[in-house]
C-alpha cells in the first residue's frame, strides 16, 4: 500500500510515517499543501492522510484537486478541529473518513485499512490472516474453515488487532476504539480483558493459534 | 416609585409651600396697603371736619359727612393721642353692623374739648381681599393641576427614550450578533447615555469575542501537541526492552493525556454551545436512542450489578444527535458511576419530560453547585464538566433541568 502523509507537525509526521512503514507499505510525507499537490500529480497513492490546518492553506484543497483530477486515492482527514462542519465538508468533497486529534496510531492504522479496503479492494474479497478469514461484507469470521460466532465488540477487536498486527496497542487505544471517545476510559478497562479473553478462547476453540500477548499493565499485542 | 412621581411629588409640595407662604404675605401686604389708604382718607376727613367746625363754629354734633360716620363727644380730657383703629360700627346707610376703620382725635371748640371719632366702612377693602384670595386660590389649584398634568404626560414622554434604552439593555445578549443601537433622541443626556452604552457594549462584545476566540484557539492548539504525545507514546511502547515499571509509568501518562484531551473537547464544546455555534438539528426518536444507550452501557451496569427499569413513551425531538448523545452519555455515566453496587436505575420518558433516577449516596447533592464548571465530588475522576455540559445542552434547546433527591435516590429531570 502506498500512503502519502500530509501533516505540518514534524513529530506527528515522523511517528505516523514510521508506524505505517511496515508490511511492505510505502509511506511518504510532506509538510504543506503545495508539495502535497506536486507529489499527488507526480505519483499515484492508495491512501492519503490529510491534515486540514496546513501552513499554506486548508487541506480541503487536496480533496478538490483529487476530485478535479478524478484520482481515486482514499483520503483520511486528521484534524485538530472537532467540528462537525469540517467533518461534513470533508466527507462531502471526497474524504473517506475523519479522525480528530489526538488519536492513537493504532486507531489511525485501523481506519486507514478500513477506508483502503472499502475503496481499493473488491468488497467481496476476504481479509485473510493465516488461518483466520474474515468476510468484511457479511461480518463473519472463519478459523480453519470453521465459522466462529463473535460479538460485535469481539469482531471489531479482531479487525483492529489484525490491522495493527505486530504492534503493542495500549488499553486506552482499544477502549477508545470500542466505546468511542465519549465514554470515560477508566470505566472500560476491566471489560477489555473480558472481551480479549473471550476472543482468544473462541479462536483457540476453533483450532486457531494464540496470537494475543498481554503487555504488562499497558495493553496487548497481536503477533504472527 | 418612578422618577416622574418623585418629581411630581416634590414639585407639588414646593409649589404648595411657596403659594401658601406667598398668599399669607400677599394678604398682609394688601391689608397693610388698604389700611394705609383708609387711614389717609380718614386723616383728610378729620382735617376737613376740624376746618368745617372752626369755620362754622357750629355745633359739632350736627356735623355729619355724607356717608362717613362722625361722632363728637364732649370730654374733659386735655390730651388725647390721635389714633387709628379697626372697629365695628352701625352703618346708618346700610342699617347694619359692619367692619370699619376709625380715627379718634381731640378737637378744641370754644374752650371745650370734643373727642371726634370718624369711622369709614372697610367692606370695600374686605371684598377686595376676598376677591384677591379667591383668585389666588384658583391660581393655586390651576397651577397644581397644570403641574400634575405636565409631569404626568410631558415628563413621561420626555423619559420615553430612556425607557426604550432600558428595554434594549435588558434584552442585550453578549453572544448575539445584534449590537446595541439605541433609539434616536433629541435630549442631549439620552444621546450621551446611548452613546456611552453603545461604546460599552461594543467593548464588552469585543472582549467576549476575543475571549471566545482565545478559548477556541487555545483548545485547538492544545490538540496537536496532545496528538504528538499520544503518537510518541504509541511508538515508545513498541520497544520490547521496556520494563514493567516503565510500562506502568507510560500507562499513567496515557491516562493523563487522555484526561486532558477529554477536558479540551469538553471546553471546546462548552464554548461552542455558549456561542450557539452548533446549529444542525435533526428529528430524533428519543425512546429509540435511550434503548440504544442502555445497550451501550449494559456492560458497565452489569459490572455493578445494577437493575434497570424503564418506561419509555415514544417521543420525538428536534436536536443535534451529537449533543443528545453527549447529554445522555453524561447522565447515564453519572447514574452508573455514582450508583451503589446492586443498586437501581429508573428511566422514565414522558411526552413532556425525561427522568433518570438512580440509587446512590444517602445525601442530597447541592442542586446549585453540581451544574457549575469544575465542580465535582471528591471521588470523581472526571473533570467536573459533565453536568455543566448537560445544563448547557438543555439551555441550548430551551429544556429545563432539575435535580431532585428523595431518600437515597437522585433524580435528574429534563422537561421539554
Amino acid at each position: 500500500m502506498k500512503i502519502l502523509v500530509i501533516e505540518d507537525e514534524q513529530g506527528l509526521r515522523e511517528n505516523i510515517t514510521s508506524y505505517l512503514n511496515v508490511d511492505g507499505n510505502i509511506c511518504e510525507s510532506c509538510n504543506a499543501l503545495t508539495p502535497a499537490l506536486q507529489k499527488l500529480s507526480d505519483y499515484d497513492y492508495d491512501c492519503v492522510l490529510l491534515d486540514i490546518g496546513l501552513p499554506d492553506g486548508e487541506g480541503f484543497g487536496v480533496l478538490e484537486y483529487l476530485s478535479t483530477q478524478q484520482k481515486s486515492e482514499a483520503v483520511l482527514i486528521i484534524s485538530a478541529r472537532n467540528s462537525l462542519d469540517d467533518k461534513l465538508k470533508g466527507l462531502n468533497i471526497g474524504a473517506d473518513d475523519y479522525l480528530t486529534k489526538p488519536f492513537h496510531l493504532a486507531e489511525l492504522k485501523a481506519r486507514l485499512m478500513a477506508v483502503y479496503r472499502r475503496k481499493a479492494l473488491n468488497t467481496n474479497s476476504k481479509l485473510v490472516f493465516n488461518e483466520i478469514s474474515i468476510d468484511i461484507q457479511g461480518r463473519t469470521v472463519e478459523v480453519n474453515k470453521n465459522t466462529i460466532i463473535l460479538t460485535r465488540k469481539e469482531y471489531e477487536m479482531l479487525l483492529y488487532f489484525i490491522a495493527n498486527k505486530g504492534k503493542v496497542i495500549s488499553k486506552n487505544a482499544i477502549a477508545e476504539h470500542l466505546w468511542g471517545d465519549e465514554m470515560d476510559m477508566y470505566d472500560s478497562f476491566d471489560f477489555i480483558y473480558t472481551h480479549i479473553k473471550n476472543l482468544r478462547r473462541k479462536i483457540l476453540d476453533a483450532g486457531g493459534r494464540d496470537y494475543l500477548t498481554s503487555i504488562y499493565g499497558l495493553g496487548y499485542k497481536f503477533t504472527d | 416609585m418612578r422618577l416622574s412621581e418623585h418629581y411630581t411629588r416634590t414639585s407639588f409640595y414646593i409649589t404648595l409651600a411657596v403659594l401658601v407662604i406667598g398668599a399669607v404675605i400677599y394678604y398682609f401686604a394688601i391689608n397693610y396697603i388698604g389700611t394705609q389708604q383708609l387711614d389717609r382718607a380718614l386723616q383728610q376727613q378729620l382735617t376737613e371736619a376740624e376746618e368745617y367746625i372752626r369755620s362754622n363754629n357750629g355745633n359739632p354734633q350736627q356735623y355729619d359727612l355724607d356717608r362717613d360716620h362722625a361722632v363728637f363727644v364732649k370730654t374733659y380730657r386735655q390730651l388725647l393721642q390721635k389714633r387709628f383703629f379697626d372697629t365695628i360700627y352701625l352703618n346708618p346707610a346700610e342699617q347694619r353692623r359692619e367692619a370699619g376703620r376709625a380715627v379718634e382725635d381731640l378737637v378744641k371748640l370754644k374752650n371745650s374739648n370734643y373727642k371726634v371719632t370718624i369711622t369709614v366702612s372697610r367692606v370695600g377693602q374686605k371684598n377686595l381681599i376676598e376677591l384677591i384670595s379667591i383668585i389666588t386660590l384658583a391660581l393655586l389649584a390651576g397651577l397644581l393641576t397644570v403641574l400634575f398634568i405636565t409631569n404626568k404626560y410631558l415628563l413621561n414622554g420626555l423619559w420615553k427614550p430612556f425607557q426604550l434604552t432600558l428595554k434594549e439593555i435588558k434584552q442585550f445578549n453578549i453572544a448575539d450578533v445584534d449590537q446595541f443601537t439605541g433609539k434616536p433622541s433629541k435630549v442631549d443626556e439620552f444621546i450621551e447615555l446611548n452613546e456611552a452604552i453603545r461604546e460599552m457594549s461594543l467593548r464588552v462584545t469585543q472582549d467576549y469575542l476575543s475571549l471566545k476566540q482565545f478559548t477556541e484557539n487555545a483548545s485547538h492548539e492544545m490538540m496537536t501537541p496532545l496528538a504528538v504525545v499520544t503518537t510518541k507514546l504509541d511508538t515508545l511502547i513498541q520497544d520490547e526492552t521496556l520494563t514493567a515499571a516503565q510500562l506502568t509509568q507510560i500507562a499513567d501518562i496515557y491516562s493523563s493525556v487522555n484526561k486532558s484531551s477529554r477536558l479540551n473537547h469538553s471546553l471546546l464544546l462548552l464554548a461552542k454551545l455558549e456561542n450557539k455555534l452548533i446549529v444542525e438539528e435533526e428529528s430524533i426518536e428519543l425512546d429509540v436512542i435511550l434503548e440504544r444507550k442502555m445497550l451501550q452501557f449494559q456492560e458497565l451496569m452489569q459490572n455493578k450489578n445494577l437493575t434497570v427499569r424503564y418506561k419509555l413513551h415514544p417521543k420525538q425531538i428536534s436536536a443535534s444527535k451529537y449533543l443528545i448523545d453527549i447529554l445522555l452519555n453524561n447522565l447515564f455515566g453519572n447514574a452508573i458511576r455514582h450508583n451503589v453496587p446492586g443498586g437501581e436505575i429508573f428511566i422514565g420518558l414522558d411526552p413532556d419530560k425525561l427522568s433518570i433516577k438512580n440509587t446512590g449516596v444517602a445525601n442530597a447533592l447541592n442542586g446549585q453547585q453540581i451544574f457549575e464548571r469544575f465542580h465535582k465530588s471528591k471521588d470523581s475522576q472526571g473533570a467536573g464538566l459533565g453536568l455543566t455540559l448537560v445544563k448547557n445542552i438543555c439551555q441550548h434547546y430551551g429544556y429545563g433541568i432539575q435535580y431532585q433527591y428523595d431518600a437515597g435516590k437522585h433524580t435528574f429531570v429534563i422537561t421539554f
